[in-house]
């Protein structure tokens, strides 16, 4: 639903990195490029974007 | 002992430390891991009912997620810690009744439609203590919806839960170990230096030479050995592990700098072990 606040496996905080990450990607970056410009090396924190689908704007109507 | 520092930055550090044991690198290991303190929000009260804005306006204290997932979220968000200045509130002067010293209370209030963010919690007092991560999405509120929110952050170690937990990803490896055989001949000496990292060897007047070995420091030393063929039997360069120097490296969440936790957790040892010492002293007496 929302982006979770750190990575589940290490624990590094990588919320507030994603914004700026689904805006770079939805303006056409590679999301290699992008996650490696934002210093996220290990592919556990990287899974946790590449994974994630933002679910929240679907379930607000029916709060 | 011997110690050489690699990196060091605001959350992250490596360091070689040679002439030291398994157990001893282990044991600051397990200390970073479980010992060394953070302030971390524990207790979170929601404003239940209507909440009303200057206007007039009324607003549902209602949103996306379920209010114990807002505040696990919300336990997760890195607050600033100097671990010098804050106490367990068990160990407070205050007699765990919440003071200045071992307490934080955070108010966030929001009125929808927005995202709540973690910059949006507001501390009480001292405004260094705002946090530092200020982009961390929390939830999402539609119109009509609001937070109000009063979070209550306390210390504690990473024993009770991982959100007290500084120190991140932490751990060691074996010092990696270059053995060159010359006495096996070798027919393409230049495949050879290219299995490894490059810098590690080199091939000069028919024998090999190790330049340098920092290249292989913290590569999985045994899969470059692996790689290496053997003649009659016998490899060319072995690539083995030291056993007592290590690559230790930890990274911390951003609220405590990475110096600092590493100090921490080396004078928690130190007192552990006079405490010890002193306990054993009375019993050479008795």
């Amino acid at each position: 639903m929302m982006i979770p606040v750190r990575c589940f496996t290490c624990g590094k905080v990588i919320g507030h990195l994603y914004e700026e990450y689904s805006r770079k990607v939805a303006s056409g970056e590679q999301p290699k490029t992008v996650l490696d410009s934002m210093g996220m090396n290990r592919y556990c924190c990287r899974r946790m974007f590449l994974g994630h689908v933002e679910l929240v704007d679907e379930i607000i109507p029916f709060t | 002992m011997k110690l050489f520092v690699r990196e060091l930055t605001d959350n992250r550090c490596s360091f070689v430390v040679d002439d030291t044991r398994p157990d001893i690198v282990n044991l600051l290991r397990r200390t970073m891991v479980t010992e060394v303190p953070k302030m971390a929000i524990d207790e979170v009260e929601f404003h239940m009912g209507p909440i009303r804005d200057e206007d007039g306006n009324e607003y549902d204290s209602n949103s996306a997620l379920f209010d114990e997932m807002i505040s696990h979220r919300l336990g997760l968000v890195p607050i600033p810690t100097d671990i010098e200045h804050f106490t367990f509130r068990e160990k407070c002067e205050c007699n765990g009744a919440g003071c200045p010293h071992c307490t934080i209370i955070y108010v966030l209030n929001k009125k929808g439609p927005c995202t709540v963010y973690s910059g949006d919690l507001q501390p009480l007092g001292d405004m260094s203590l705002k946090v530092k991560e200020e982009l961390i999405p929390l939830v999402k509120l539609k119109e009509k919806q609001a937070l109000l929110i009063y979070a209550t952050a306390v210390m504690g170690n990473g024993k009770a839960h991982a959100k007290w937990q500084p120190v991140t990803v932490c751990g060691y490896m074996n010092y990696p170990k270059v053995k060159i055989n010359n006495d096996v001949q070798v027919d393409d000496p230049q495949k050879i230096v290219a299995i490894l990292p490059k810098g590690v060897l080199d091939h000069q007047k028919g024998a090999f030479v190790l330049k340098d070995i920092a290249p292989l420091e913290k590569k999985d030393a045994s899969f470059y050995d692996s790689q290496i063929p053997a003649i009659d039997g016998k490899k060319p360069v072995e690539i083995g592990y030291e056993e007592n120097k290590f690559v230790f490296s930890f990274e911390t969440d951003g609220s405590v700098k990475a110096k600092d936790a590493l100090k921490f957790a080396l004078n928690i040892l130190s007192e552990r072990f006079e405490e010890l010492r002193e306990q054993l002293s009375g019993i050479d007496e008795a």
